[in-house]
């Protein structure tokens, strides 16, 4: 049997990792339009902060090799042909196949795609950005950026360049950072915490209205509240796109049920794969590492001869990145709210029918895995949940194991 | 695959097993060089709740959340000893193992094998180098009342079951005279110390 992967990210290297160790001698050929061995995109803004570059290489430099397959890189592939088995890249080069493992990922969007065309200008998403920004940076001596986005990428971005030693300047049209995994009370506490401890110059409310150019370099940026800054990089985070387009046609992504299979011989997994909420059940793009891997596992599993079935995704992220100050999130923010908040610690539950319907951690990483056991077995949490919340010692679940009262002020 | 068991009635909070594991951790792997170290690795905890101590460490979980989180390729399981171990070369301190950690065992700091100067994870290894020449992990090596023991799940837990249904139906073993006394003090010396705070 043969075995071709679009895609070389987290989810392919899983999968044909997992396939290897299972035993699998068939061949296999993998797909990227991108040249490198299989590297994690959560570690590439190290590199930009400076750290070595093979630690990006999260299975190793010799991947291809090691497990025996044919890499097809610098490949894009454009369409993908199910009647033939065959998948055809822009280059024109096709490649049949036996299982097709589809994981293509996402791609940057950008406000205007003709900002691109200037020197300076980058997105934030594969080890190419990194390259090319951590080249401008030593041949100009950048000391400062401005990143427009201020999501999870685009903040891990300034705070990245911030590392490294630059001046950034956070531009992000929300009211707050991080408002896809935080509610305002989270996100605007946050986000102030996060300017202290950093250094960042956040601007909120705000975009990057246009960019300033000269002899198709960057010179600076001007922003909707007028202020221009004047910058020679400029990192744009404003958001991915699936790349479902040579499967679907379009841009929205590819719903897979519990097999991940969209027909008997082509598997979806990672970025691109719509899929059901493990706790909420919603039909939904979940695109981190976690579900990935899990799905590729699954994935290799299945092919292996295994009965098993994916179980859905979780939308849980952590933010932590170059400073002690996590920020962590799962679930929907809705429901009865209880929160605690003290000094450089904000917590908040969310519940629904005494169940955890959602929560947010910011500032320390205890209790975290204890919330998302809790969160995704739905257990039911009683009154329980508010001296938790206040355990800032860790002794919350001994005490209540000896029917003792939290030690610390509980909420009420 | 042998485990490290906690029974925490015989804990005494002496917190030999976290003087071990530090010395076992540190580069210059004598006590002395833990004085005034702020690198210090300690991978167990005991957590002192009112007269009862609790000593906290990682489980090597099988199957891991930490482990299945990694995105960073810094996680792996030891083959020998069933460990899930920590590459802190390629930790970049992201926290997706702690966030889905049911048991607070991974932390964060600066320690002696951190590279680069800034914190990564650190956790319990098992002291799985060590078990590979047949020793058994330095806290359990240093437990001086039984609290810690080191051995295969399934014979424990059945030697376990027989124990307590023979405490169950006849009334007999169960805990040590000399045992149940000294914790009964200990309950008192701490419900005194609680009153007078109050």
């Amino acid at each position: 049997m043969k075995i071709v992967t679009v895609g070389t990210g987290m989810a392919a290297a899983e999968f044909v990792e997992t396939l290897r160790q299972g035993g699998f001698t068939g061949e296999i050929v993998m797909f990227s339009d991108e040249p490198y061995a299989p590297y994690s995109p959560c570690v590439i803004p190290f590199f930009l902060a400076g750290e070595p570059l093979r630690h990006v290489f999260w299975k190793g430099e010799d991947f291809y090799t090691r497990h025996g397959v044919t890499a097809r890189l610098s490949e894009k592939v454009v369409e993908v042909d199910p009647a033939r088995r065959l998948v055809r890249t822009e280059r024109g080069v096709t490649e049949s196949y036996d299982r097709l493992f589809y994981a293509a990922g996402a791609s940057s969007w950008f406000p205007q795609t003709d900002w691109l065309d200037t020197y300076g200008v980058h997105g934030f998403k594969t080890l190419g950005d990194m390259e090319a920004i951590d080249d401008q940076i030593r041949q100009e001596g950048v000391a400062r950026a401005v990143v427009f986005g201020g999501g999870f990428i685009g903040t891990d971005a300034a705070l990245a360049l911030r590392h490294r030693g630059l001046q950034v300047t956070l531009v992000h049209r929300n009211n707050r950072l991080l408002s896809q995994m935080t509610d305002l009370d989270g996100g605007n506490f946050a986000t102030r915490k996060l300017a202290e401890k950093s250094g960042l110059d956040i601007r909120l409310q705000t975009r990057v209205a246009d960019i300033l150019r000269e002899d198709g370099r960057l010179k600076g940026v001007e922003l909707t509240d007028g202020t221009r800054i004047e910058t020679s990089l400029l990192v744009v985070a404003t958001g991915v796109t699936p790349n479902s387009a040579p499967l679907t046609g379009g841009n929205g992504g590819i719903a897979v049920a519990e097999d991940l299979l969209i027909d008997p011989l082509i598997c979806v997994a990672g970025d691109v794969a719509v899929t059901r909420h493990a706790v909420d059940g919603r039909q939904g793009l979940h695109a981190t590492a976690p579900n990935a891997l899990q799905q590729a596992r699954v994935a290799a599993r299945r092919l292996l001869g295994e009965e098993v079935s994916f179980n859905g995704s979780i939308n849980t992220n952590v933010l932590r990145k170059h400073l002690d100050f996590p920020v962590i999130s799962a679930g929907r923010f809705e429901g009865e709210a209880v929160t605690f908040e003290r000094g450089d610690l904000f917590r908040r539950v969310y519940l629904l029918e005494d169940r955890i319907n959602g929560y947010m951690l910011v500032g320390d990483i205890r209790l975290s895995g204890y919330l998302y056991d809790l969160y995704l077995s739905q257990k039911t949490v009683g009154k329980d949940i508010r001296g938790m919340l206040a355990d800032t010692r860790g002794d919350w679940y001994y005490r209540s194991v000896m029917g003792l009262a939290p030690a610390g002020a509980t909420i009420s | 695959m042998k485990k490290i068991f906690v029974d925490y009635r015989k804990c005494v909070a002496c917190k030999s097993c976290e003087t071990a594991c530090a010395v076992a951790h540190h580069p210059g792997g004598s006590l002395y060089g833990l004085v005034g170290d702020r690198k210090t690795q300690v991978n167990v905890r005991v957590l002192g709740v009112e007269h009862e101590a609790f000593p906290v460490s990682c489980r090597h979980c099988d199957p891991a959340a930490c482990l299945a989180a990694c995105p960073a390729g810094a996680l792996r399981r030891d083959g020998h000893t069933g460990a899930v171990v920590l590459n802190p070369e390629y930790c970049k301190a992201c926290a997706m193992c702690a966030m889905v950690c049911p048991f607070d065992a991974i932390s964060f700091k600066v320690v002696h094998r951190s590279p680069f100067g800034r914190e990564t994870a650190f956790k319990c290894d098992l002291c799985h180098e060590d078990l590979k020449e047949g020793k058994v992990p330095a806290c359990v090596t240093a437990c001086h009342s039984g609290a810690l023991i080191f051995c295969e799940a399934e014979p424990l837990r059945a030697r376990r079951a027989v124990e307590h249904l023979k405490v169950y139906l006849l009334g007999e073993g169960g805990e040590p005279p000399l045992f149940a006394h000294y914790r009964e003090l200990r309950r008192k010396a701490f419900a005194r110390r609680r009153e007078s705070d109050s």
